[in-house]
């Protein structure tokens, strides 16, 4: 499930470098690179003409990719959105294809799904077999009960505690490295639980068999709302992190037209639009950047 | 609570579960069906004769045993296109399911053939009846009362286990439902609707095991079948079965030099024995003698090591190349060529068929006789037999003396030419012996050429036209029973008549 999605959020992003960047693209004087021209398809992106773009998401991420409440057969979220306005500028008919998080990388290395768009974190081994196009930056949230009982406000606050994560995510291996400060500090390290996937995770917590849930900051964000009164946000731990979409090495076309998308609907505000109505900080968006290795 | 149920009702029919439901049972059932297939010849190729096809099958369970089902989904639908074939998530899901499946079922199916009593296969090859057709009618039926259940064990956990395939974006029933939790948070009554789902179907899959398990069980399937032909009554129901050809002189049967070996056992030394048409031969001599395994090489059930056997002039299933004998790989064809009836000391009916289609299976599966032509033949043997009554009754509803006359009657449905006895009472009570020599006394009377393997000495002196008697592999004296019976010249002889003649003179 979408616990394999938590893997590729956080980032201790550069505050100063993400104002600059954020200058950058959107300066009018760009704005005619960046127009949306669907109807200029086959000169832009020859490759693409006639194809249905293929994105893989595994639709239990939310607020990345989930199930419309009001119609499970249709998938919503940010990257969902952000994946329809990207391929709707280049004039391309995109269709979701939805399976285990943990299958979409090697299906978009094979040519089964033409884009991996999942909030799959960029790291310099995944870009020997993909080309990702960055979007955003990521950002851990620390997820407590209602009200933070035990007053956590930093991975230090977390020696001795039960605190679960994801299975192989970044949120992890965080808690592992907080645990070795810990012992090394001379207090008991963090008892860390291993969930299978989110909904186990936060169930841990809702029975008290944990203290904390660390993930992704935009999904503890949109938790705490869904079950107002259960869960408090004790703390965020930027990452640094790049969230990307990833595309099969060789298909410039398309990764064209991924970073083209991006830099348009970024030009034109949509792209503000799209996190704000998935409720998602703004502030965690990066300038487009294309990174291949 | 009253909530909670509703909503769980409200996701059990939400037609994004059972879409995904659907999906489940259709890659189950297709999976199933090519495991099933491909199972079944892994599972002869386990049980073959050719050691490089048992390897074969061997590896192939093993590997697809050995490693996660996972993996195989995400080669087969990754790895392929770099290969040039690519697959949809459903094929390859099917395929992925249905190559793991073949692993499982070719054990389970396996375990079922060797659960029946090789004596089956024996009676089969003995009536002229090919590998698969055996397989067919006789092995797999008998085989599935002991299938059937671990096949069910499986097609639940695949239609369970399809929920793997959503690695390879397979949205099946699991993956949908976590879909939904994943939306919605609502674990409890979501999982409960999925569940309520995989109840109805695996529900569907105990309730074919059951209607299959009821099938293929005799006792339950058999219906009685009303009889064609008031059964014939008087005696002359021999001369429908025996022919008698040339002259009593001519040579049937020739045995020249046989010699066979068991590993490095020699239980033939070097036989030769000449059996006249018309002629009754009885065959005596201590166990372990080899008297058996003569009368399994006449007809070809072993390969002879040495030596030569002819019926009729021909050779059952050999051809002679460079001045060698080499089995023909048709011997079955041989077997039915040469018409040779073989009565078992155990029987060996089929015991799934009642005792008129025990007799009735070799002339229409084998000759290709016309059913109704057959099924009147065989009441009119059972009349024969003296068991018209009992036409309907399976063989373990039968006496050992009724069993053993039903498979005389079977043996001679195929009008053979040539009969073999192999110890057709020693397995019988005492008080049942008579009922069996009886019948077989008629057949000598009828003038049909026979070999008997019997210790049954007064038989053997009212009925044979010569006594044989064989010790370790080798024929040591021959001749009219009362000069065999009564003044045997070998010391081995008299001694063996001594143990047994005393029971029965």
């Amino acid at each position: 499930m979408g616990i394999t999605s938590v893997i590729k959020l956080s980032a201790p992003c550069c505050v100063g470098l993400l104002a600059m960047l954020g200058a950058l693209w959107a300066t009018p004087a760009r704005a005619a690179e960046t127009a949306c021209e669907p109807a200029k398809l086959a000169v832009k992106y020859p490759s693409l003409k006639g194809v249905t773009v293929k994105v893989g998401q595994d639709g239990e991420s939310p607020p990345f990719s989930h199930r419309d409440p009001k119609d499970f057969s249709k998938i919503i979220g940010l990257d969902a959105d952000l994946a329809r306005a990207v391929f709707a500028c280049a004039g391309v008919p995109v269709t979701f294809v939805t399976g285990s998080w943990s299958g979409l990388i090697p299906a978009a290395m094979a040519g089964q799904i033409d884009v991996m768009w999942d909030t799959l974190l960029y790291t310099p081994e995944r870009a020997k077999k993909l080309d990702f196009v960055v979007y955003m930056g990521a950002v851990t949230g620390v997820m407590a009960p209602k009200g933070n009982p035990k007053n956590l406000k930093s991975l230090g606050d977390l020696c001795g505690l039960k605190v679960t994560a994801g299975l192989g995510t970044t949120q992890e291996a965080q808690l592992r490295d907080a645990a070795g400060k810990c012992t090394a500090a001379g207090k008991k390290a963090i008892d860390i639980i291993t969930a299978p996937d989110i909904p186990a995770g936060i169930r841990l917590v809702q029975n008290g068999r944990a203290d904390a849930f660390s993930t992704n900051k935009a999904l503890v964000t949109s938790m705490a709302e869904k079950m107002p009164g259960v869960f408090d946000i004790a703390f965020e731990i930027e990452t640094g992190s790049k969230i990307a979409a990833g595309v099969a090495k060789g298909r410039d076309d398309l990764r064209r037209a991924i970073f083209d998308g991006l830099r348009a609907i970024a030009a034109d505000g949509r792209m503000q639009k799209i996190f704000a109505d998935n409720r998602i900080d703004f502030a965690t968006a990066r300038a487009p950047e294309v990174l291949t290795e | 609570m009253r909530e909670a149920l509703q909503e769980t009702l409200s996701y059990a029919v939400a037609p994004f579960l059972l879409e995904g439901a659907l999906t489940a049972i259709e890659i189950a059932l297709l999976a199933m069906l090519g495991g099933l297939v491909f199972g079944l010849l892994l599972a002869m190729a386990r049980v073959s004769r050719a050691a490089p096809l048992r390897w074969v099958a061997w590896f192939y369970i093993w590997f697809m045993r050995g490693t996660p089902v996972l993996l195989q989904l995400v080669l087969l639908y990754d790895a392929l296109p770099s290969l040039g074939i690519k697959f949809d998530s459903f094929t390859t899901a099917v395929i992925g399911f249905a190559l793991n499946q073949a692993a499982y079922s070719a054990e389970i199916i396996r375990g079922g053939i060797l659960s029946v009593n090789r004596n089956q296969s024996l009676a089969a090859a003995a009536l002229g009846m090919k590998p698969f057709l055996t397989l067919r009618r006789i092995i797999l039926p008998q085989a599935m009362r002991a299938i059937l259940p671990g096949m069910s064990n499986e097609a639940i956990s695949l239609i369970k286990g399809t929920s793997v395939a959503s690695v390879i974006f397979v949205n099946e029933l699991t993956f949908r439902a976590q879909q939904i939790v994943g939306q919605n948070f609502k674990f409890f009554t979501v999982f409960a609707a999925a569940g309520i789902l995989y109840l109805i179907m695996t529900s569907a899959v105990a309730a074919l095991q059951s209607y299959l398990e009821r099938r293929f069980n005799p006792e339950t399937r058999h219906k009685e079948t009303p009889l064609p032909a008031a059964p014939t009554s008087d005696r002359s129901w021999t001369a429908r079965i025996v022919q008698t050809g040339a002259g009593p002189d001519a040579a049937f049967v020739q045995c020249k030099g046989v010699h066979k070996r068991y590993g490095g056992r020699e239980i033939l030394r070097g036989v030769d024995l000449t059996v006249a048409r018309g002629e009754v031969v009885v065959v005596m001599g201590p166990s372990g003698s080899g008297k058996s395994t003569l009368l399994r090489l006449i007809n070809h059930l072993e390969a002879l090591d040495g030596g030569e056997i002819t019926v009729d002039g021909k050779y059952v299933g050999y051809e002679k190349r460079d001045g060698v004998l080499r089995p023909q790989s048709d011997v079955w064809r041989a077997r039915a060529e040469a018409r040779i009836g073989m009565v078992f000391q155990s029987f060996n009916l089929f015991d799934h068929f009642s005792a008129l289609d025990n007799i009735t299976e070799a002339p229409v599966q084998v000759y290709g006789e016309a059913p109704d032509a057959a099924r009147a033949l065989a009441v009119s043997l059972l009349g024969g037999v003296g068991l018209a009554h009992h036409a309907n009754h399976l063989p373990h509803r039968l006496s050992g003396g009724q069993q053993q006359r039903v498979a005389i009657a079977r043996a001679l449905a195929v009008s053979p030419r040539l009969m073999l006895f192999d110890e057709p009472t020693s397995a019988l009570d005492p008080e049942l012996v008579g009922e069996v020599l009886a019948v077989i006394r008629e057949l000598a009377e009828a003038g049909m050429t026979m070999i008997v393997v019997t210790h049954e000495v007064r038989f053997a002196r009212q009925v044979a036209d010569r006594v044989i008697f064989m010790d370790e592999g080798r024929v040591i004296e021959e001749g009219p029973p009362e000069q065999v019976l009564d003044n045997p010249t070998q010391d081995r002889t008299r001694r063996f008549l001594n143990l047994v003649g005393p029971r029965q003179d």
